[in-house]
């Protein structure tokens, strides 16, 4: 019974992570999938969130600044602003750079955030990090707690999905698809591609943020390893990438999906004798590595391909009835 | 003064050869194969580590096997491209570099598997400067550095500006179609940037093995500096790229010098931010870098 | 996506099948970050867990024989793994207690969100931040490794009992080194020492030559080093000798291996460095019974942490013998009665001993090859610290800090 019991708590922590991935790939996917923005520095803007928003909760430390024990909806609202104004400012200076070196230059912005989280000690403890963040629904006994957590979790994958979906459909979704296949045309049909491109990046960093903000309360701790660029930013372009860019439903399936091997994968290894459990781990690396590979290769839409938004269908004046 | 050239100068310009031997090698990759390698800095981590089997196998001195390393290094990303890369010569540019964003871990990840973490040093002790003039002191592992990257440069530079490959190479870097129509055959080209590039890694990571250590992150680390280095100097452009490393690498080290008072002028602790913003800075100004590369 | 769908059956038909526990096998969790920037000291730490599970199943096994099985999981040092290793091994390997998490940010996290709330107990053997003794942790949470204010502490006495007044110091920027410069730096300027410079740098720097001409320049009699020997430790002493920039060093445990001497050289550090070090005299039986078991496995057993790796391991199977039973609740009870006075004396290896004692109903005090690990209020263990200097015989010589 234990057993059981024990296993559904497992899976309600692998859909809790997955959900705050696939938050984080919703986001890269508005950037990525849906305008073509290669940002390499999920880390930065994922850390951003997690910072402001645990020193925003965390009771009164010395170690830290602190003790404004916000309520949660207002730390996460604060991290997606804070987030989303210094998205803006590297966005203005940055989004006219072309792929490569939009990767290039976001890997560099998210390596100086993590080095000025490392080092801005009064403010973030340093490498120390920030410890005893309140979590959401942590006074409901278990497994309820966990369960809560996991549905607020949920719940906003949902509502980013609908949000998304919509705003995929709208005009403005057609303008982002127009600039990312052809940002010429788009650009002739007198749309301002700097506005658009700006605005998904600063909304997609948004979410990265949000993500974040749920992982401190997630883990009750922060600190810089947390947001090592392996685990933040190159999983969740595996996940994209595997699930379907821009395509929102294989965004969310790519992240369970990925962080369900990433993580049960060990459980099979840990069978393994020490000596081969050890090197094992890095075997995993590179599994996860060859998937991408293969992914890539053999199915480079994905498992769930883009799906153009049909065009409202146009009213034949011929055919219809009044047009006489 | 003398202190300045001691101790920020010269290990500022050992550092900056290292990096222009690895960024020759992004920029080459960056404009003949139009895209960011994100694997190279593992592919100069994989060069080291060969380097030192064959160093524990054959007791010889690091330069001496260095040639053999290349070679086996060049022979598995020879593969690598054939594998990994090449189905993705038609498609646009941004599927390669995912891969080669993947490519990365899986390299470090063989190696992490293969040689394990511990630490490993290329040299064991310690090498007490040459003292010039009483006061400046220069360590000959550094002068060996800085000599073997100056041969090697112009060897790269001979390459590229005597031989019938080497013109080639330029031509398509320059513009593919117009190469394709006379008749170039691009994927000896192709086969040529990853040798020149290989071999360039490896001799880098070797150098900065002797200098300092081998550790399983050290190509990651080396990464970001040198495509900082390709792209101060310019995409396409060798001798930018080694001027780009230079730059950055005495950049890094000065920006620590105690210029007003006593204290560093930027806390050491930012240290591996100052190739970033360099890097940032210039993709903002000026893409196509000082010495007038590419911009895709 | 047919392929994928079949391997998924796979995996999951395995996962499902894998935790079918059998009798007779009691499961420990062994948290640690076996990859991530710390994974080459790691190595060893883990050897001496499974040293210590070794000796209880050779002797006797747990209670009526039962197997301890240590079931490894990876923190990679980064809080986000140490939740989801802890998780995995707490819920779907139902372990009785988890040693671990390695780095005191991932065991920060691994407590909080999952060992505390499951009331399952941690015994840590080496993370080493002062905010884990402020958890509220139901007495569910135990270091053998001292917090590191003890070791900043311990380390600015020695230096300032050697003669040294004027110290420069620099400490690798991570959670490990960071916390141990911070007691340091105050201990040592409330002695009457004066710290001319200090530096934070950046690991996995080619050279460190630049930040130690700095360092230098205010005349310090010695330089204080706060570092991984592998990411930053052994190219600041190469350096600093190298140019004739500092000669004398001081440095705490995460500068302590072998290698330091394999790649100076034992003439080069020969009356310059004294390094700190969390464990026991060397001359301690309890240290050369694990010392002579751990060598016979090939590996170092001065290896940092190594020693409270076993400690860690050999104490949780101890305090499962004095439960009766594996259950959670009473063994996390149990752990501060075997570890603590009163009670006969159990030194490492000695199981087949404690398991009689415990059986006829007596006390025992576990005297580990770490130190006497006698966990306080908070669950902390008092630091004991030797130091280590090079010999004559060209490896470090250690004794103990008074």
């Amino acid at each position: 019974m234990d057993q059981f019991y024990g296993i559904f708590l497992y899976v309600i922590s692998l859909l809790t992570m997955g959900g705050i991935y696939a938050i984080l790939a919703l986001g890269l996917n508005i950037q990525w999938g849906f305008t073509g923005l290669f940002n390499a520095g999920i880390a930065g803007f994922f850390a951003i969130g997690a910072y402001v928003s645990a020193i925003l909760t965390t009771a009164p430390s010395v170690r830290h600044l602190g003790g404004y024990e916000l309520p949660y909806i207002v730390s996460f609202v604060v991290a997606m602003i804070v987030s989303g104004i210094i998205a803006w400012g590297v966005g203005k200076v940055c989004l006219k750079l072309r792929a490569d070196y939009l990767a290039i230059a976001t890997i560099g912005i998210a390596e100086i955030f993590r080095l000025i989280l490392k080092n801005e000690t009064w403010a973030t403890n340093g490498p120390r990090g920030v410890s005893m963040i309140p979590k959401p629904f942590e006074s409901l006994p278990e497994p309820w707690n966990q369960l809560a957590f996991l549905g607020l979790i949920l719940a906003t994958v949902v509502a980013i999905y609908f949000l998304l979906e919509t705003a995929r459909r709208s005009p403005w979704g057609r303008v982002m698809t127009a600039i990312r296949e052809n940002e010429k045309s788009a650009m002739a049909a007198g749309k301002d591609i700097e506005k658009f491109r700006m605005e998904a990046f600063v909304v997609g960093c948004m979410l990265m943020a949000l993500a974040g903000a749920f992982i401190a309360h997630y883990l009750k701790f922060i600190g810089p390893n947390a947001t090592d660029p392996m685990t933040s930013t190159f999983l969740v372009w595996v996940m994209l990438v595997v699930g379907g860019s821009a395509n929102n439903k294989g965004a969310i399936l790519g992240a369970f999906l990925m962080w369900t091997i990433w993580s049960a994968s060990e459980i099979l290894t840990s069978r393994l004798p020490d000596e081969l459990a050890i090197r094992t781990a890095y075997i995993r690396i590179f599994l996860i590595g060859l998937a991408l590979q293969i992914f890539l290769q053999r199915y480079p839409k994905g498992i769930f391909p883009e799906v153009r938004p049909k065009p409202e269908r146009r009213v034949n004046p011929a055919e219809s009835p009044a047009g006489r | 003064m003398i202190e300045f050239l001691n101790f920020y100068l010269i290990p500022g310009l050992v550092l900056g050869s290292i990096y222009a031997l690895g960024a020759i090698g992004i920029t080459l990759t960056f404009s003949i194969l139009r895209f960011a390698n994100f694997a190279h800095g593992e592919t100069m981590l994989l060069g080291v580590y060969i380097t030192w089997s064959l160093v524990q196998f054959s007791g010889l001195h690091p330069l001496i096997v260095l040639p053999v390393a290349a070679m086996l290094t060049v022979l598995a990303v020879l593969f690598i491209d054939r594998a990994f890369y090449k189905p993705f010569r038609a498609s646009p540019t941004i599927m390669v570099v995912i891969a080669s964003f993947g490519m990365m871990l899986m390299i470090r990840s063989v190696v992490q598997f293969i040689w394990g973490v511990q630490l490993k040093g290329m040299t064991q002790g310690i090498q007490r400067p040459m003292v010039f003039f009483d006061s400046l002191r220069i360590s000959p592992k550094h002068v060996m550095i800085i000599s073997a990257t100056i041969v090697l440069m112009l060897a790269v530079h001979y390459l590229l500006s005597r031989t019938k490959i080497g013109k080639a190479m330029r031509a398509m870097s320059d513009s593919p179609e117009l190469a394709k129509l006379t008749g170039i055959d691009t994927e000896k080209v192709v086969r040529m940037t990853w040798i020149v590039g290989g071999a360039l890694a490896t001799a880098a990571g070797v150098f900065l093995a002797i200098d300092t250590h081998i550790d399983t992150n050290m190509g990651f680390k080396m990464l970001l500096p040198m495509f900082a280095a390709a792209i101060l100097g310019g995409i396409g452009r060798p001798f930018g790229a080694v001027a780009g490393g230079l730059i950055i690498g005495v950049v890094e080290e000065i920006s620590s010098y105690p210029w007003i008072g006593t204290e560093p002028l930027l806390n050491p602790g930012y240290k591996a931010g100052v190739a970033f913003a360099i890097m940032i800075a210039m993709l903002l100004w000026r893409p196509s870098g000082l010495f007038k590369g590419k911009v895709f | 996506m047919k392929y994928m769908g079949k391997f998924l059956f796979a995996a999951s038909a395995l996962a499902m099948s894998a935790p079918a526990v059998s009798a007779d096998e009691i499961k420990v969790g062994s948290v640690a970050g076996v990859t991530g920037p710390i994974a080459e000291l790691v190595d060893p730490i883990i050897a001496g867990r499974n040293l210590a599970a070794q000796h209880v199943n050779d002797q006797g096994g747990l209670l009526d024989g039962d197997t301890l099985r240590l079931v490894l999981s990876d923190s990679a040092c980064d809080p986000k793994a140490g939740v989801d290793a802890g998780g995995k091994v707490v819920n779907v390997e139902q372990v009785v207690a988890v040693i671990g998490a390695s780095c005191s940010g991932a065991t920060n996290g691994m407590v909080q969100s999952v060992t505390i709330p499951a009331g399952v107990v941690a015994v840590s053997d080496s993370a080493t931040a002062p905010s884990i003794s402020e958890l509220k942790d139901n007495d569910l949470v135990f270091r053998v490794a001292p917090s590191d204010a003890y070791q900043g502490a311990a380390l600015a006495k020695l230096a300032y009992d050697s003669g040294v007044r004027k110290l420069a110091m620099t400490y690798s920027n991570d959670d490990y080194n960071a916390g141990i410069a911070t007691v340091f730096e105050k201990e040592f300027a409330a002695m009457g020492g004066t710290i001319t410079a200090n530096q934070a740098h950046e690991p996995n720097k080619a050279s460190y030559r630049s930040e130690l001409s700095t360092l230098a320049s205010g005349g310090a009699e010695g330089i204080a080093i706060f570092a991984y020997y592998g990411s930053s430790g052994i190219a600041i002493i190469r350096n600093s000798l190298e140019n004739g920039l500092f000669e004398r060093f001081f440095a705490a445990d995460g500068m302590f291996d072998t290698s330091v001497i394999e790649q100076i050289g034992a003439d080069n550090l020969r009356d310059r460095i004294s390094i700190t070090q969390s464990a026991s005299d060397y001359a301690d039986t309890s240290y050369q019974a694990f010392e002579t078991a751990f060598s016979a496995t090939g590996k170092d057993p001065k290896a940092p942490y190594a020693a409270h790796g076993y400690d860690a391991s050999f104490l949780v199977a101890l305090a499962i013998e004095k439960a009766g039973a594996a259950d959670r609740g009473k063994i996390a009870a149990a752990l501060r009665e075997v570890a603590n006075a009163p009670g006969e004396v159990i030194r490492p290896g000695e199981w087949e001993k404690a398991k009689a004692l415990i059986a006829a109903g007596k006390d025992i005090n576990y005297e580990g090859a770490s130190g006497p690990v006698d966990f306080d209020a908070n669950g902390d263990v008092v630091g004991i610290y030797s130091v280590n200097v090079v010999g004559d015989d060209d490896k470090w010589a250690i004794s103990l800090l008074k």
